[in-house]
């Protein structure tokens, strides 16, 4: 009986094929192993992102493309299953994220503020408009009015109009002279409570009565 | 003929961007100034009063002097 023997070359061969089978075995274990995790640091990254939500666009776009940017690398290079590479580029992918919504935070804070001190220096400027506007009529006024009644006080002791006035004319001279003086008191007084905006308002109603007035009766002013 | 009595003094105050002012013309009286404002002459008067820091007689008024016409 004979027994067949392998020769020393084919011992050899077998030998290798053998370790090339462990090693390619540990390779896809360890390749398998590293898969999950750099899945789990992607997605962990693309929550970060979503976190920073829809206004990181609006406050932090350039940030936000920097990140994504990162992140399509990663994702490339988990497609390419480079997962190693993954998990190694991950942490700073996903600090960059982590810190857009701080980032978005900080710049939506700076913008609300200036909002906020744009609003308050219109309003400024608004109030100083109308108390300026209110020293001008407060100054004028009264003595337009006192004008007006000065010359119907004689106009009306007249025996006739002087050629250049009409009776109608003199008639819309009173109307408009009496709605002055009613708009006036009605500016003062929302002035003394305060409401220098419906003072302004209730003079400047006045001013176009008593212009009005003026016209009527021929007068001019400056 | 005519005078003033304060020559080149300052208008009184109360005068303002609403003061109604005529300048004296040849031929001018405070009669016709006031037939021409007023539509009657009879009020002279009012103008006289308005103006007696520059007038001291309502017959007495002279070309280019300016007048209050209240």
């Amino acid at each position: 009986m004979s027994h067949i023997h392998p020769t020393p070359h084919a011992k050899t061969n077998f030998g290798a094929a053998l370790y090339l089978l462990v090693a390619l075995g540990i390779a896809l274990t360890g390749c398998s192993n590293q898969m999950e995790p750099a899945k789990k640091a992607i997605t962990e990254i693309e929550m970060a992102v979503a976190s920073a939500g829809p206004d990181a666009q609006r406050y932090v776009p350039e940030k936000l493309k920097a990140v994504n940017d990162q992140l399509s690398n990663l994702r490339a290079r988990f497609e390419q299953k480079d997962y190693a590479g993954v998990i190694s580029g991950a942490p700073s992918v996903l600090a960059s994220a982590q810190a857009l919504v701080a980032a978005k935070d900080a710049a939506m804070k700076e913008a609300s503020a200036k909002e906020a001190a744009e609003a308050a220096a219109r309003q400024a400027a608004d109030t100083q408009k109308l108390t300026t506007d209110w020293q001008t009529l407060s100054e004028d006024l009264p003595k337009q009015i006192a004008a007006l009644d000065s010359r119907l006080n004689v106009l009306a002791k007249s025996k006739n109009l002087p050629a250049n006035i009409t009776k109608d004319a003199l008639a819309s001279a009173k109307t408009d002279l009496a709605d002055a003086k009613s708009s006036w008191t009605a500016a003062t007084t929302a002035q003394s409570g305060g409401d220098t905006r419906n003072a302004v308002a209730a003079a400047q109603q006045a001013k176009q009565k008593a212009d009005a007035a003026m016209a009527s009766l021929a007068m001019t002013s400056g | 003929m005519a005078d003033s009595k304060l020559p080149g003094s300052p208008p009184p105050s109360g005068d303002d961007a609403y003061t109604q002012w005529y300048e004296v013309k040849a031929g001018d009286t405070l009669w016709k100034i006031a037939k021409e404002h007023y539509g009657d002459g009879n009020l002279y008067r009012d103008i006289f009063n308005a103006n007696t820091d520059v007038l001291s007689d309502p017959d007495k008024i002279k070309v280019g002097q300016r007048l209050r016409i209240p």
